[in-house]
C-alpha cells in the first residue's frame, strides 16, 4: 500500500552510553579504558500511517516515544530498520523532506525569546520559501483558528505559557506541512487551554488533512483526538489499533458505583462483582461487561429505597493503559 | 545563494530592530566601546612617550594595528560570538533540534543567526582608527597594499571563524564548552600588539592555535606594503585548510549528535 | 563566627572542586595581560638601548613577574557574580539569612586564590627567568610588601563590592563596570609600571585608589622604592581602605533599602 504517509519497519535504536562511576579511582581508570553500556530505546518497531490519520503514541516516560518521533523527523538515525516518511528516508534530512514535516515539542520553543513571534515567523517564511500570498493566507487562517490576535507582535518572553504554545503551533504549521509530529504539546497547560489546543488540532486535521502523530501524558488528549493508538513500552510496540478496542480487550468490565442512603447491608454486592472500593456510603465494583445490565438491575431491585445513586461506566482509560504497561498480557480480540 | 543572503538580511534587520528598542542600552554600549578604545590608545601613547619605534613599528603603524584589532574584534563580536554562544546553549537545552529540522544548512544557521548589531560601531571605529593611522604614515597606500589588506583581513576573519566553529563543535561531545571559549577570550587581548614582540611560545600560539595574532598583525603590515606575495599565499593556504577542517569537524560533530541525543 | 567560617570554607571547597576546570581557566587572566605589556615595554626599552628611566630590561621583567602574582592575589570578581545572582534570584535567600552575603564572597575569593596559585606561581617564575628579572628587595621590603598585598586585596575587594552594589539600582551595571575596569587599566599599573607613567597620570594614580591596588604592592615587593616611601604608600593604602569600607557600608545599606522597596 503506497498511500501510507509513514511507513516504519523493524526500527531499532540502541544508545551506547559511557558508564560513569563515582570516585577518583574510577574516573582515572575511565580515562584509559571506557566501558560502555548498550541501552535499547526502541526495538523492532513497525507500523504504517495513512494520510490524514491522527495517531496517538502512548507510553510511560522512557518508553521510546520521543526517540521514535526523533527518528521519524530525521533528528536521530537508527541502529537498524527502515522508515519512510512522505516517501523520504528521514535521517537523510533532504530539503524536500524537511519542508513537508514539522515537529512541535511541548517543553521547548523554536522561537527566539527576545523578539516578537512575527519576526521569527518571517524568518520561517524565508527558510521554507513560502510565497507572500500563501504566507498571509496560512497565517490568517492560523490566527483565526488559534485566536492569536495581538500575540504575534509581543516579545515571546512576555507571553504566558498557553499563549506561547498557541504561537508555537502557528510557527510549526505556517509552512503547511503534510505530517506533524507533536511531542507532548499540551504539557503544563491549564485545562481550558488544553481543550482549546485539542479543538485546534482536530480542526486543523479536518481542514488541511495533515497526518498527525501525537504523544501525550494526558489521556484526555489521546481520547479526544486519536481513534488509533500505538502503545509503546520499554521500546516495544504493545498495541496498535483503535482506542475503544484496546479498552474492550484490556478491560472487559464496567464499573458500577453504588451510593447507599444509609449503612445498608451491602455484603451481597460482593457476589455480583469484584469490589474495588468500599466505604460507609458507597461501593464500587467491577462487573464483566456482558453481565453489567442485568447486575445493575438486580442492585436497583435489591437495594430499593436504600439506593441513593448508581452509575455504570467504562473503566477509566488510564486504568486500561496502566494495565498494559504493567505488562498484563493482551488478550486476543474477543469474538463479537 | 540568494536565499542565504536574504536570510542574512532578515537576521540583521530583526536584531537591529530589537537593539533599537533599547536605545539607552545602545548608547551605553557605544560609550563603553569608546572608553575601551580610548584607553587602549592611551596605553599605546604611554608606551610611545618613551620612543618613536617599537620593534620596528612606528606610532602611526601601531595606531593602524590597533584599528585593525578593533575591526577584527568588532566583526567577531558582531556575529560569531553571539551566534556560537546561542548554539552552545542550544545543544544544552535541545533547541538545536529545531535548527536541524529546517531545510537550510545548519552550519549557516548556527553561525549567523544572531547579530549584536551595535558591534558595527566597533568595526566602524576600528576602520576610523586605521584610516587615521594611515593618514599619519609617511608612505602612501598603494592599490596593491589596499588589496593585500583586504585579502589578509578576509583571511583573518575566516581563520577566527574556523577556530570558533571548531571550538563550538566540541559542544557536541563536551556539553560545557564555555571554558574553552574563555581561553580564547583571554588570548584575544594579546592581538592588540604586533605578535613579533612576544616571546616565542606566545607568538606561536597567537599565529597558530589562536590566530588572532595573524588576523591582526598581518593585515596591519599588509596595508603598509610590508607583506610579500609568498606570505600571502601561505596565509591563504592556511585559511583554506582551516576552513576545510572546521567544516569537516562540524559534520562529524553533527553526526555524533544525531547518533547520540536522547 | 569561626564555626560559621569553617562551614563556609567546607562548602566553598566543594563548590570550587566541582568546577575545577573553569577555576583554572580564570587564572589565565592573571598572567596574560602582564605578559603582553611586559613584552611591549621590553620592546620599547630595547629601542632606547635597553634602559627606560630607572628601569632596565631586567627591572621590567621583575616588575611584571611580580605583577602577575599581585594581579592574581588581588583579583575580585564580585560585580559579575552579583549581577548574575540578582538575575538568577539567588540573592534574596541569602539576604534572608542572618549572615551577611559578603562572607560567602570573602571565603570564595580567598579559597580560589589559594587553590589556583599553584598554576600561577610557576608562570610568574617562568617569566622572571625568561626575562632575567632583577629584584632589589630587602627583607624589609618583603615584609612590607606582604602587608601591602593584603591591603591591596582588601582594596580591590571592597571597591569591587561598592561598584557591585550598583546592581541594586540599575540593571545596566555593565557600563559602570567597564568604566571602573578601564580606569584601573590605566591607573593601577597594568599598562605601565607606576613609575613609568607620565607625571600627571602618576599623580592621579596615587590620589585615586587605583594605584594602590596593583602598582604599589608590586613596586614594594620588587624593591623599586625605598623603605620610607614604601611606608608612605602603605599609609595611602590604609587611608583608601578605610574610605572604601565606609563607602561600602553606606552604599550597601542604601542599596538594600532600594532593593526591598522595589521587591526583592
Amino acid at each position: 500500500m503506497s498511500d501510507a504517509v509513514i511507513e516504519v519497519s523493524g526500527l531499532t535504536k540502541v544508545y551506547r552510553v559511557h558508564e560513569r562511576q563515582e570516585g577518583l579511582g574510577a574516573t582515572v581508570r575511565s580515562l584509559f579504558r571506557r566501558t560502555f553500556k548498550d541501552i535499547p530505546a526502541v526495538t523492532d518497531a513497525s507500523f504504517r500511517i495513512a494520510a490524514g490519520e491522527v495517531v496517538g503514541f502512548l507510553g510511560p516516560n522512557g518508553a521510546g516515544k520521543t526517540t521514535t518521533l526523533k527518528m521519524l523527523s530525521g533528528l536521530l538515525y537508527p541502529t537498524a530498520g527502515e522508515a519512510r516518511v512522505v516517501g523520504h528516508v528521514p535521517w537523510k534530512r533532504e530539503g524536500d523532506f524537511l519542508r513537508q514535516i514539522t515537529l512541535l515539542m511541548g517543553n521547548r520553543t523554536q522561537l527566539v525569546w527576545d523578539i516578537a513571534a512575527a519576526d521569527s515567523l518571517r524568518v520561517l517564511q524565508e527558510i521554507y520559501r513560502i510565497s507572500e500570498e500563501r504566507y498571509r493566507a496560512t497565517l490568517g487562517e492560523l490566527t483565526d483558528l488559534l485566536d492569536l490576535g495581538p500575540l504575534l507582535h509581543k516579545p515571546v518572553r512576555n507571553l504566558s505559557l498557553g499563549e506561547r504554545m498557541k504561537v508555537e503551533f502557528a510557527a510549526g504549521l505556517v509552512h503547511s506541512p503534510r505530517v506533524a509530529f507533536l511531542d507532548e504539546p499540551t504539557l503544563g497547560l491549564d485545562v481550558s487551554m488544553q481543550a482549546r489546543i485539542r479543538r485546534f488540532v482536530a480542526e486543523h486535521n479536518r481542514r488541511a488533512g495533515t497526518t498527525i502523530l501525537l504523544t501525550s501524558h494526558y489521556m484526555d488528549d489521546v481520547v479526544a483526538l486519536c481513534r488509533r493508538v500505538i502503545v509503546i513500552h520499554h521500546g516495544r510496540l504493545l498495541y496498535d489499533g483503535e482506542l475503544g478496542e484496546l479498552a474492550q480487550r484490556m478491560a472487559p468490565y464496567k464499573v458500577i458505583t453504588v451510593a447507599l442512603r444509609e449503612s445498608a447491608p451491602s455484603a451481597f454486592l460482593d457476589e455480583l462483582g469484584t469490589v474495588v472500593s468500599r466505604d460507609v456510603a458507597s461501593v464500587r465494583l467491577q462487573v464483566p461487561r456482558e453481565h453489567a445490565p442485568e447486575r445493575t438491575a438486580r442492585i436497583v431491585r435489591d437495594l430499593g429505597a436504600a439506593l441513593a445513586d448508581i452509575s455504570v461506566e467504562d473503566p477509566p482509560i488510564e486504568e486500561v493503559i496502566d494495565r498494559v504497561f504493567a505488562g498484563e498480557r493482551m488478550p486476543e480480540a474477543a469474538t463479537a | 545563494m540568494t536565499r542565504y543572503l536574504g536570510l542574512l538580511r532578515l537576521f540583521v534587520r530583526t536584531e537591529l530592530q530589537f537593539a533599537l528598542e533599547y536605545r539607552v542600552n545602545l548608547l551605553l554600549e557605544i560609550m563603553q566601546m569608546i572608553v575601551v578604545a580610548g584607553t587602549s590608545v592611551a596605553a599605546v601613547l604611554i608606551l610611545f612617550s618613551y620612543t618613536t619605534v617599537m620593534n620596528g613599528w612606528t606610532l602611526p603603524q601601531m595606531i593602524v594595528l590597533l584599528g585593525v584589532y578593533y575591526v577584527v574584534q568588532g566583526a567577531e563580536e558582531l556575529v560569531m560570538q553571539p551566534s556560537f554562544q546561542k548554539f552552545m546553549e542550544g545543544v544544552r537545552d535541545g533547541t538545536l533540534d529545531f535548527i536541524l529540522l529546517k531545510p537550510v544548512s545548519s552550519q549557516f544557521m548556527v553561525s549567523f543567526r544572531h547579530f549584536q548589531t551595535v558591534q558595527v560601531v566597533q568595526v566602524l571605529m576600528g576602520l576610523g582608527v586605521t584610516v587615521f593611522g594611515l593618514s599619519q604614515l609617511a608612505t602612501v597606500v598603494t592599490l596593491g597594499a589596499a588589496l593585500a589588506f583586504a585579502l589578509t583581513l578576509a583571511c583573518g576573519f575566516v581563520l577566527i571563524y574556523a577556530l570558533l566553529l571548531a571550538l563550538s563543535t566540541l559542544a557536541f561531545w563536551f556539553v560545557k564548552v564555555d571554558n574553552i571559549l574563555a581561553i580564547f577570550w583571554a588570548f584575544i587581548d594579546a592581538g592588540r600588539f604586533p605578535i613579533d614582540i612576544y616571546p616565542g611560545w606566545l607568538r606561536l600560539t597567537m599565529s597558530t592555535v589562536i590566530p588572532i595574532g595573524i588576523a591582526v598583525t598581518v593585515p596591519a603590515k599588509a596595508v603598509a606594503g610590508q607583506v610579500d606575495a609568498q606570505t600571502m599565499a601561505l596565509i591563504a593556504g592556511a585559511t583554506l585548510l582551516a576552513w576545510l577542517f572546521s567544516r569537516w569537524f562540524w559534520k562529524r560533530g553533527l553526526r555524533a549528535y544525531t547518533g547520540a541525543s536522547a | 563566627m569561626i564555626r560559621v567560617y569553617r562551614a563556609l570554607i567546607t562548602q566553598s571547597i566543594q563548590v570550587l572542586s566541582a568546577y575545577r576546570v573553569s577555576l583554572f581557566l580564570y587564572a589565565l587572566f592573571s598572567f596574560i595581560r602582564p605578559i603582553i605589556f611586559l613584552a611591549a615595554w621590553v620592546a620599547v626599552a630595547e629601542s632606547q638601548g635597553g634602559r627606560l628611566g630607572s628601569f632596565s630590561r631586567a627591572d621590567l621583567g621583575g616588575y611584571f613577574a611580580i605583577a602577575i602574582l599581585v594581579t592574581h592575589l588581588t583579583a575580585a570578581w564580585d560585580f559579575f557574580e552579583f549581577e548574575w545572582e540578582v538575575r538568577r534570584g539567588s540573592l534574596s535567600p541569602k539576604l534572608l539569612r542572618p549572615l551577611h552575603p559578603i562572607n560567602y564572597s570573602i571565603v570564595n575569593n580567598g579559597l580560589w586564590k589559594l587553590m589556583t596559585s599553584v598554576a600561577v606561581v610557576p608562570v610568574a617564575v617562568a617569566v622572571a627567568i625568561t626575562f632575567d628579572a632583577r629584584f632589589a628587595a630587602t627583607p624589609a621590603h618583603l615584609a612590607l610588601g606582604t602587608v601591602s598585598v593584603v591591603l591591596a586585596a582588601g582594596l580591590t575587594f571592597t571597591f569591587g563590592w561598592v561598584f557591585a552594589s550598583a546592581v541594586f539600582w540599575t540593571t545596566r551595571v555593565h557600563a559602570i563596570v567597564t568604566l571602573y575596569q578601564r580606569t584601573a587599566f590605566i591607573f593601577s599599573g597594568q599598562v605601565a609600571p607606576l613609575l613609568l607613567l607620565p607625571a600627571p597620570l602618576l599623580v592621579a594614580a596615587l590620589i585615586l585608589p587605583f594605584g594602590y591596588m596593583l602598582g604599589v604592592p608590586t613596586e614594594i615587593l620588587r624593591g623599586g622604592v625605598d623603605v620610607t616611601t614604601a611606608l608612605l604608600m602603605i599609609g595611602g593604602q590604609v587611608v583608601w581602605l578605610a574610605i572604601g569600607i565606609v563607602l561600602y557600608r553606606v552604599v550597601w545599606n542604601a542599596g538594600l533599602r532600594q532593593y526591598s522597596a522595589v521587591g526583592a
